[in-house]
């Protein structure tokens, strides 16, 4: 008598569930043993961590601000893996929209009350700007979008750079690396937390309607699903994509737009704080489910708000990296483990 | 002339980072595994390169032992997605934040510093006096000659002309068909993806002991990704891909040397070059020369987990 | 080598007669159990195979034919079983050991590898290729082995670039040049035209007369009894028999495949009087289409499909079939000529455009093209639906309104689905296929285009479905039937017409068409001349 493993090819969303909550625990604790074995105590710097966060109106508050760009990010991800596809350039167009969303904002300034609305438009078609020639090469030629959309990263990252300290620096000399200060602003909602954050749960609402109760929606669900059928079908795939890997770049921009004016107010290099990186992450925790971002855009915002309360003890944002890495990775490995089940070998029947 | 020579000089160190990462992902695609974890790879052995000549200054051991820390990791990656065939998109994405999360935490007491050692110019004598070329060809680290000339060389051969070479590929074709004519699929994916993780963290040792040479956060910047690129570009093939690395050399060195010259255009400018040139070679051969597509055709089994006992 | 077993398997012998006892059988197997998930594919199997012998194993698709071979040829390992070789017990741990032990497959689709040639995929994974493979020393000896085993083959041809035929002689060279003693073959006749088949035969029977072994599976009950000295029947994952061929008669062998008396093929003929439509419902003038890879598949094909008649596609897979399909369904853009529905030539192909005009469309692989295996039942019943008026009004997609309708479609089909939201992959094959054709039917108010209908499906199954296709022709719909098995297309269509090489090589009224003849045909001849 012996045991072997069969694979399942689906799997019930609760097991599901559990698995990605197993590896998250294995991942921290991993962490928590690499910290005791430096020294530590992972236990008591737990507790630092989850107080600071949920502790207090003003922790929570802070921990919005992180969920806030994750949430929008975290879409832009889930989107692109309806119809299939990934878009890892969400770090790229976050800082084109927070760009254009600048360039609206120093040029025009002012209090008015469309100026909201136009930056946040800006924002989004610097987002979907900075995705179109991905999106075109993937939807007309066929061209891998997965490093299309990376590579562009990098030339956001140093155009941002390149403005703050050159063409668009603060004329009045205070600042070396950063524009002058934005003179709109998004309304608060407590003491640091801003409209941003509803707006940006609204988005999460909006998409997940946009996905389950629209023809959109469904037909972007038959061709992510399985592109034959679509042709069978006469869903036209090279449109959907377009269209989704379009709004995509839009939300990651609007997320750029929102931190600009909601958080950090002036353009400077790294304004995207990885959040376009960590937004992968929120996405793949999620399962692709818009409001499962929400979710996973809290718990990657606490594991952020654990970084920076752990600064004293050599923790870095880089450190977040790594653990979401290692997050990511045992979330990989965890959703294949959920599809074997143990299967007794029997002896000879009959 | 001194200009032809100086951009070539540095085309060489920078394309030759480029040409090792790129010559260890065609090992990984070649055989089915679409490996996006060459940045975390080319992080980890950048700062293992650093750390290693810092306690012991030998650049030869510090690329030793970046080889060696890029095959530890690569074998956690395969692994991963080739003994639990978990998502290679999503455990390649994990490598590069693990990857370059981890090194730049471990690696802020070595940020700023130049390394301790570094590979040394050999003038070779008598032919680096050639003019023009002779600088940029004959007075390099020995390393170069290994990367440009031995390895794609010896990787090409292995690749297509011999019988190992023949069944790896098969392996990359159709899993299911190698697996039938009884070939090894599960260890033949295992070693050559850790073997070609090992590459990807030699490139990074490269990079901190030949190019830069120092460490900073950051210092390998999309580097791991345009090799990715390159490896599509060259048709997956190593000669083609030290080739293309030496293009992307040369456009990473027009950058420096504008910089250095004062080209009165914005480095940041210049620095996007290699990034926007990958974006523009990756999609050019598709749309330009679509007769082609078959010498550009990704192996047929690139990306997907092999199951034999599931039907 | 194995364990040898205390007792000679005088059992063998016994089995086989004609056989000198203590003969050892070349493969036995006992009791082979395996399970996937939901279906116990073989049940405590025992197949004997002695030198010299073809035996064929019958069964239904499902019945665990495929499951069995690939636990001898060690791509699966059984749950419990014994593989007895030459009179010892062997574990076949690995395709290698299979190989190395001499036994051999020609998968039903073939693994080879497509962007190889043909002399690099005979030496794929063979220990005697030279270490230094040089394609022009593997085209060489490529060249003698095909002289050596007498089949055809261009060494230096790509295996993607040839035939069907062509693929499957590559594979037999590969298992000979191996020095293959059993020789498996799965469904080899699918892929061949009847002249083809023959020469596949007198093959066969040479290597049986060196004191070599064949298995060879099918489901066609004369070309079994024509080339087999055995026969092993399969049901249910159980062996249910081993009889003589000398002897068999079909009508026994096909009740011991399905379980219980059938009556072989009812002929459903049209009821005399039945009208058929004045004017063609779907017209092809002239029209030529490309395959996938630009390549010419369709050349100048002329077809006219009247309202209550069935027109039978004849010919061997490959030969244009998926691209007609595709093209009468709006799936495919026509390179030249035009098509009509109802007289009115289509501008551009539109598959909604075409659903939405009458024409259903039972795809040739379900699951690659008719489904979305892992979205739910609801989402997969509407897929010709979301767009209408009840669930998709206003550019909104109405869930409930959905599953109202897939509630019907499977209540129709006859489907007992327990959760509307699961996967539709947790279905069986055969619900799968229920579905898709009773919610095609449902858009086939003028032309229902079935690829294959009765393929992956058990006799029961196919009875029902060709039923459905008789019912929708005396509806005065029109049926457009591509089948591979021309016993199919005899009895259920009207007109036959014949798929070569992309080109209709005549048209004929199914009751003035012989076997013969059709056979020509799709060969590529004249059937007139």
């Amino acid at each position: 008598m012996s045991w072997r493993l069969q694979r399942v090819p689906t799997v019930p969303a609760g097991a599901a569930l559990i698995g990605r909550i197993g590896a998250i625990v294995l991942a921290l604790a991993c962490v928590a043993a690499v910290l005791a074995l430096a020294g530590s105590a992972p236990a008591r710097l737990g507790a630092e961590v989850i107080g600071s966060a949920f502790g207090s109106v003003a922790g929570l508050e802070d921990l919005g601000l992180l969920v806030t760009p994750l949430i929008l990010t975290g879409i832009a991800v889930a989107l692109t893996q309806r119809i299939g596809l990934w878009n890892i350039g969400g770090e790229g167009q976050f800082n084109a929209g927070a760009l254009a969303a600048t360039a609206v904002g120093l040029n025009l300034g002012g209090d008015e009350v469309w100026m909201l609305p136009l930056m946040a438009l800006a924002g989004a078609a610097g987002g979907a700007a900075w995705i179109l020639v991905p999106t075109l090469a993937r939807a007309l030629a066929g061209v891998s979008e997965l490093i299309t959309t990376l590579l562009l990263n990098f030339v956001a990252a140093l155009l941002v750079a390149w403005l703050c300290t050159g063409a668009w620096r603060d004329p009045s000399g205070q600042a070396l690396a950063t524009t002058a200060r934005i003179p709109t602003e998004l309304p608060p909602l407590g003491d640091t937390l801003h409209w941003g954050f509803p707006a940006s749960v609204a988005v999460a609402i909006l998409a997940a309607g946009l996905l389950a109760y629209t023809r959109f929606g469904y037909e972007v669900r038959i061709a992510g699903a399985n592109p034959g059928a679509a042709l069978y079908a006469g869903i036209p795939v090279r449109a959907r994509i377009v269209a989704v890997m379009l709004l995509s770049g839009a939300v990651a921009g609007l997320a750029g737009m929102i931190e600009l004016t909601g958080t950090v107010h002036r353009l400077q290099g790294g304004i995207s704080n990885n959040y376009g990186y960590l937004g992968i992450m929120v996405a793949v925790l999620a399962r692709g489910s818009c409001l499962g971002v929400i979710a996973g855009a809290v718990l990657m915002a606490a594991l952020l708000n654990a970084g920076i309360v752990l600064q004293t003890q050599g923790v870095t944002t880089s450190t977040v990296l790594a653990i979401t890495g290692l997050i990511l990775l045992f979330t990989a490995i965890g959703d294949e483990l959920v599809h074997y089940r143990p299967v007794r070998r029997t002896g000879t029947v009959g | 002339m001194e200009l032809i020579t100086g951009i070539l000089s540095t085309a060489l160190l920078a394309g030759g980072v480029l040409a090792l990462a790129a010559l260890g992902e065609v090992l990984a695609e070649r055989v089915g595994v679409v490996n996006l974890g060459v940045e975390g790879l080319m992080s980890l052995g950048a700062l293992t390169g650093i750390a290693t000549v810092a306690a012991a200054p030998s650049p030869v051991l510090g690329f030793a032992a970046a080889l060696g820390v890029g095959f530890a990791f690569g074998c956690v990656f395969a692994a991963a997605t080739v003994l639990l065939r978990a998502n290679q998109v999503l455990c390649g994405l994990a490598l590069t934040l693990l990857g370059s999360g981890l090194a730049a935490t471990l690696g802020r007491s070595y940020a700023g510093a130049p390394a301790a050692a570094s590979f040394p110019r050999v003038v070779v004598p008598g032919l680096s006096e050639i003019p023009v070329l002779g600088p940029a060809l004959f007075s390099q680290n020995l390393l170069i000659y290994a990367i440009y000339i031995a390895l794609p060389v010896g990787l090409h051969l292995l690749l297509f002309k011999t019988r190992h070479g023949l069944n790896l590929r098969a392996v990359g074709e159709n899993p299911a068909a190698a697996d039938a004519a009884g070939i090894p699929v599960t260890a033949i994916r295992f070693w050559y993806v850790a073997l070609g993780s090992s590459l990807a963290g030699g490139a990074g040792a490269y990079l901190t002991l030949a190019f830069v040479p120092s460490w900073s956060e950051g210092v390998v910047a999309g580097r791991g990704w345009i090799a990715v690129a390159l490896v599509i570009f060259a048709g997956f093939r190593p000669l083609t891909a030290v080739a293309a690395a030496l293009l992307f050399g040369v456009v990473t060195a027009l950058g420096f040397v504008g910089q250095a010259r004062g080209w009165p255009v914005a480095p940041a400018i210049l620095s996007m070059l290699p990034y926007l040139g990958t974006v523009a070679f990756i999609i050019l051969p598709v749309v330009a020369w679509r007769r082609l597509r078959g010498w550009f055709a990704a192996p047929a089994a690139l990306g997907l987990p092999y199951h034999r006992d599931v039907r | 080598m194995g364990v040898p077993r205390a007792l000679p398997p005088g059992t063998a012998a016994e089995a086989a007669p004609g056989y000198p006892p203590g003969t050892p059988a070349l493969v036995e197997l006992q009791g082979i159990t395996k399970a996937f998930p939901g279906v116990l594919a073989n049940d405590a199997v025992d197949l004997t195979v002695m030198p010299g012998e073809i035996h064929a194993l019958l069964g239904e698709n499902g019945a665990g034919k495929s499951t069995l071979m690939n636990i001898l040829t060690g791509i699966y390992q059984p749950d419990a079983g014994t593989i007895i070789l030459d009179g010892y017990a062997r574990p076949l741990p690995s395709p290698q050991a299979a190989i190395a032990a001499g036994i051999g497959m020609v998968h039903q689709h073939f693994k080879l590898v497509p962007a190889f040639t043909v002399a690099e995929n005979i030496h794929l994974g063979w220990s005697q290729t030279p270490r230094h493979a040089s394609a022009s020393a593997l085209e060489a000896r490529t060249r003698a082995l095909a002289e050596r085993f007498n089949l055809a083959v261009r060494p230096e041809a790509v295996v993607g670039d040839l035939s069907a035929g062509e693929q499957q002689r590559v594979e037999i060279l590969r298992v000979l040049a191996r020095d293959a003693r059993l020789l498996i073959l799965d469904e080899p006749t699918a892929v061949l035209t009847p002249a083809e088949a023959r020469e596949l035969f007198s093959a066969l029977r040479t290597f049986r007369a060196s004191g070599n072994a064949v298995i060879f599976i099918s489901h066609k009950l004369d070309e079994v009894v024509a080339i087999a000295d055995r026969i092993s029947v399969l049901r249910g994952g159980r062996k249910v028999a081993t009889r003589s061929a000398a002897g068999a008669d079909e009508r026994s062998l096909a009740a011991l495949m399905v379980g219980h008396d059938i009556t072989l093929r009812r002929t459903r003929r049209r009821a005399p009087g039945t009208p058929v439509s004045a004017a063609p419902v779907l017209e092809l003038d002239r029209v030529s289409a490309r395959d996938d890879r630009g390549l010419p598949a369709l050349r100048e094909v002329t077809l006219a499909l009247h309202g209550g008649e069935i027109l039978g596609i004849a010919g061997v897979a490959g030969n244009g079939q998926r691209e007609l399909s595709q093209v009468v369904t709006g799936m495919r853009p026509v390179a030249q000529g035009t098509v009509r529905i109802d007289g009115r030539p289509v501008a551009r192909p539109d598959a909604a455009a075409f659903a939405a005009a009458g024409i259903g469309h039972i795809p040739e692989d379900r699951l690659r093209s008719g489904l979305a295996p892992d979205l739910s039942v609801t989402d997969n019943a509407v897929l010709r639906d979301y767009a209408g008026p009840r669930i998709g009004r206003g550019g909104l997609f109405r869930p409930w309104e959905a599953a109202r309708l897939a509630r019907t479609l499977a209540a129709d089909a006859a489907v007992a689905v327990p959760d509307f939201g699961m996967p539709i992959r947790n279905l069986s094959g055969g619900n799968q296929q229920r579905l898709v054709a009773r919610r095609e039917i449902r858009v086939a108010g003028r032309v229902l285009v079935a690829a294959y209908p009765s393929r992956g499906l058990d006799v029961g199954a196919i009875d029902t479905l060709l039923s459905y296709l008789a019912e929708l022709r005396d509806q005065g719909r029109a049926v457009l039937l591509f089948s591979e098995e021309l016993e199919e297309i005899l009895t259920l269509a009207d007109r036959v017409a014949v798929l070569f090489a992309g080109r209709i090589m005549g048209v004929m009224p199914a009751a003035e068409a012989d076997v013969e003849t059709l056979g020509l045909m799709m060969g590529g001849r004249d059937g007139r001349a």
